[in-house]
């Protein structure tokens, strides 16, 4: 009796293949590593199949078939490089030049462009089209990101499809048709999307570009760091490229588990805020005045009026340090200065609530699988981790109800008894009502509830995890009752001296006019930053550091991975955050001698089991779930 | 009366007579006829763009498969049937399959009506047997070529079918007759051509209704009737270059076949047949720098 198996055994140029059923020809000839060459095809999107770039010799099938839209058959016998299709291939190529511009010396798309590749690899070194080119509009405003070049887009769909079939928001179409036909958006109204950045990304020629990066490189001339963008906690992977040490984009860098390979325009377009413009020195006050000093100096000073205030010292880091950071920064308040008065809130309106692991229960890929998601809270949470909705509207695709409500009671009802799988989505704001309805429905509903929610900050839920808070230490652990006050109370606990350490622009201390006639009063402020800040008024030491792009640590998302930034500029003689730290706590007298942050991990992870440095890229593994 | 007049007409009447709508005849059965109008888009007559445009997108056919009859209309399961089938039906019913089966060749039952246009005494459509040679159609239906003129060439089955020459006329009016001949009976439209007729001129017209007509989803398509409609531009027009004919050729190989629909496909047929039949009528355009036809053809005018 025949075995029925879910696996198809066909031959691609005579090399035999088995794989799944459902799977495109394109995917099975990937396999055996013979690359089909595509414009229209994403792996992400549906298969249109109109470039027609693809096609190939099926046997048995008349016509040449679409490799990315043509499903694979036992026994189906594929052929991508006969004379047919190579001859093809120079037809279609030839198309598809024939009104191309070919402006590829000023184009942002030159050396990284699909349409170029292929055009050397599979097509005619010249064209017989010897008429005048067909005429569109260039350097069109789809929005103030992104301009759309007509001619050189080849119409591939592949804008519209992220538009329709990613982002769901439907806001780029085909306008006209035949020859005619152009990308555009409703009426030429600007495009309002937040995902405008990834069209760039995908569109296989340099109609699509970003405003930021237009004109500003070539892709050979830029320096590609792999790290983490800095916009939330979502913890997106990205590519800082960088030409002469000056930023000049981000790109995605796919990791399936975090991003599913997008990025959001805030976070992409956030990268000119990093941009160092010169170098600064420490600065202490003297009589009444900053003056330019050494960091050995400003670092003494530092410890010496700490050292004065002592317990009565609060310190207050930003969500955007990295773990090494923190951890470094938590032991100096707590060990050296003795003082339990820590926090990373930002603002001074509501003390921070504080996280637990379990609100990091739920990872983001996880979302696909569950049967009932609710976003309580709905655009607000999105708006704090933009990347999020992408990752929802794919689970809405596959089946996932998401439920996206303002309020518990609601909340609760909309999930039945029957669901098997609930996630609940929320921002740290909303904990305590977070809580109560996990408990809620976990009573009501026969499956599992997990929860998964948004800190503030690209670091916040590691500065959690490390006790950067007033009321736990590193990896949770009991104060034993000696418990700090949180930023709001400070004041009121009679701080004396406040040492702050910036991080990031986009999150940074946000002082409030009270809160900054507040530290007018104090006798001390030791300011630790990357740039000038407002609070430079205020500080009587102001410690020049290193902002996140600038810096090499980890860093944990919401879901609690932890991953690694590194430095995509070259800061030069501005200090790196952890030798300040760990000179600030020596000038106190503490014997650190810490040579490098992977040391600092090290010593983390033996107080933070749960963070191991060979699992970094992974989620920190709490009891729990090890 | 507009045509959807007469159909709304019509639909009232059998609504009014119990044939539509709820409780059939009393049979329990419900169906209703919904009249649509489209906007004259010729992509629109291909299956799948049909249904993509009645769902109110842009008419562009859609990937198949799946098809229509497993997901069609909003995704349900669709039977699309043309104007022809469905007018032949009521009298199959009403006289029975074999009164039908007796008309025709054996290879094509019954009747078809054969749209006749050009230049004929008598325009017009005629329902005749499958299996009527050509030549009654042409010169008794269609009262012969007009002026007094002789015929240059015919077109069988629509914008897109290959030519055929008064060497065929004895042909029957049936599918496997006219494929044997190199042609297709396609939508039933007879388009014929008297002696004073520019074949290069039809050909460049037919090739700028596909250029105009492509819905531009595909490349072949899209970009190839554009190129193919300014080749036979310059060619007309007196600037055509000797390469010209084989380039269109060429052309023809890339997109036939390789177009998403056969909109595209089908753009190729009309002009290379005509290159293979009247390859010295390019060459007189090309040499001479000038439509040898217009001369003529003013005269007429
Ligand atoms: S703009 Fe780019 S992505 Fe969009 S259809 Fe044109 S080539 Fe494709
Ligand atoms: S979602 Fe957050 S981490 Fe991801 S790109 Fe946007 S700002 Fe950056
Ligand atoms: S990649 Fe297959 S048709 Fe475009």
């Amino acid at each position: 009796m025949a075995v029925v198996t879910d696996q198809v055994t066909l031959t691609v140029d005579g090399q035999s293949v088995t794989v799944a059923k459902g799977t495109l020809i394109l995917d099975a000839a990937k396999k055996l590593g013979i690359e089909i060459p595509i414009f229209c095809s994403h792996p992400k999107m549906e298969p249109v199949a109109v470039c027609r770039m693809c096609l190939v010799e099926v046997e048995k099938m008349p016509k040449l078939q679409p490799a990315c839209a043509v499903y694979v058959m036992d026994g189906m016998v594929v052929r991508t490089r006969t004379e047919q299709v190579q001859r093809y291939q120079n037809g279609v190529l030839e198309f598809l030049l024939a009104n191309h511009p070919l402006d590829c010396p000023i184009c942002d798309k030159g050396g990284e462009c699909p349409l170029q590749d292929q055009t050397y690899t599979y097509g005619p070194g010249a064209s017989r089209y010897d008429f005048p080119k067909k005429h569109f509009d260039k350097a069109v405003p789809l929005s103030d990101k992104i301009l759309l070049d007509r001619e050189r887009c080849v119409l591939c769909w592949r804008c519209t499809r992220f538009s329709a079939e990613i982002s769901g928001e439907r806001e780029l179409a085909l306008i006209q048709r035949g020859k005619d036909t152009i990308i555009g958006t409703f009426n030429d109204q600007p495009a309002r999307s937040e995902y405008q950045g990834n069209w760039t990304e995908i569109c296989p020629v340099g109609a699509l570009t970003s405003r930021q990066y237009r004109f500003i490189s070539r892709p050979w001339d830029l320096d590609r760091t792999a790290t983490i963008c800095p916009g939330c906690s979502m913890g997106c992977n990205v590519h800082a490229d960088a030409r002469h040490n000056r930023l000049g984009r981000f790109q995605a860098r796919e990791n399936l588990a975090v991003d599913d390979g997008w990025l959001c325009d805030f976070g992409r377009y956030s990268f000119p805020s990093f941009q160092r413009e010169g170098i600064e020195r420490p600065r202490v006050r003297r009589d009444g005045r900053l003056e330019e000093v050494s960091y050995e100096e400003a670092m003494a000073a530092a410890a010496q009026s700490l050292r004065r205030a002592g317990p009565a010292t609060a310190g207050w880091a930003s969500p955007a340090a990295t773990n090494e950071e923190l951890f470094l920064f938590q032991r100096l308040l707590r060990e050296v200065l003795a003082t339990p008065h820590l926090d990373h809130g930002r603002g001074r309106g509501e003390a921070a609530t504080a996280l637990e692991p379990d609100d990091a229960a739920l990872p983001i890929a996880d979302l696909e699988r569950c049967d009932h998601v609710l976003l309580l809270g709905g655009q607000a949470v999105i708006d704090a981790a933009p990347v999020l909705h992408l990752r929802l509207f794919k689970s809405e695709r596959k089946g996932v109800r998401v439920h996206r409500v303002d309020d518990a009671r609601a909340a609760l009802e909309a999930v039945p008894a029957e669901a098997q799988a609930v996630g609940i989505v929320s921002s740290l704001g909303r904990k305590p009502e977070v809580d109560s309805l996990q408990g809620k429905l976990a009573r009501k509903v026969k499956g599992s509830v997990r929860r998964l929610l948004v800190p503030d900050g690209p670091n916040g839920r590691g500065a959690t995890d490390l006790g950067f808070g007033p009321g736990r230490g590193p990896g949770y652990a009991s104060l034993d009752g000696k418990a700090g006050r949180a930023r709001p109370d400070w004041e009121a606990a009679g701080v004396r001296a406040l040492y702050l350490f910036e991080a990031s622009p986009l999150h940074d201390f946000q002082a409030s006019g009270e809160e900054r006639e507040w530290i007018q009063r104090l006798e001390t402020v030791v300011l630790q930053r990357p740039r000038p800040s407002p609070l430079d008024d205020l500080a009587h030491v102001i410690l020049p550091g290193r902002a996140f792009v600038e810096k090499a640590g980890t860093v944990t998302n919401m879901e609690g991975r932890v991953q690694r930034i590194r430095p995509a500029i070259d800061a030069a003689v501005v200090r790196d955050d952890w030798k300040i730290l760990q000179g600030v706590a020596q000038a106190l007298g503490a014997d650190w001698r810490y040579r490098d942050p992977d040391e600092v991990f090290a010593d983390l992870s033996r107080a933070v089991p749960a963070y191991r440095a060979d699992r970094i890229g992974e989620r920190a593994l709490w009891s729990e779930r090890a | 009366m507009p045509q959807t007049e007469l159909l709304e007409t019509a639909l009232e009447e059998a609504r009014a007579a119990g044939y539509i709508g709820r409780n059939v005849l009393g049979s329990g059965f419900d169906v209703d006829v919904l009249l649509h109008r489209g906007a004259g888009a010729y992509i629109c007559g291909e299956e799948t763009a049909l249904l993509t445009s009645l769902e109110g997108y842009r008419g562009e056919p859609r990937l198949k498969p799946p098809f229509p009859a497993v997901k069609g209309l909003y995704g349900k399961p669709t039977v699309v049937n043309n104007v022809e089938t469905l007018a032949t039906l009521p009298h199959i019913v009403r006289n029975g399959p074999d009164w039908f089966a007796a008309m025709g060749t054996p290879t094509g039952k019954g009747t078809r009506v054969w749209c006749m246009s050009g230049h004929v005494n008598r325009p017009g459509n005629y329902e005749l047997e499958m299996g009527t040679p050509i030549r009654e159609l042409i010169y008794e239906h269609g009262g012969g070529i007009w002026k007094g003129r002789s015929l240059k060439a015919f077109q069988p089955g629509g914008a897109s079918m290959m030519v055929l020459l008064p060497e065929h006329l004895d042909v029957g009016l049936d599918f496997d007759a006219i494929a044997k001949a190199g042609s297709m009976a396609g939508a039933g439209a007879m388009m014929v051509m008297d002696e004073t007729t520019c074949i290069v001129d039809v050909a460049r017209r037919l090739v700028k209704f596909f250029e105009h007509e492509s819905c531009g989803k595909c490349t072949p398509c899209r970009e190839g009737t554009y190129w193919m409609a300014n080749l036979f531009d310059r060619i007309e027009f007196g600037e055509g270059k000797p390469g010209d004919p084989d380039l269109l050729l060429d052309m023809g190989y890339n997109i036939d076949g390789r177009s998403f629909c056969p909109l595209g496909d089908a753009s190729t047929w009309f002009p290379r047949s005509v290159i293979k039949y009247f390859r010295d009528e390019f060459e007189q355009h090309i040499v001479e720098k000038a439509c040898p036809f217009r001369g003529e053809r003013e005269a007429v005018a």
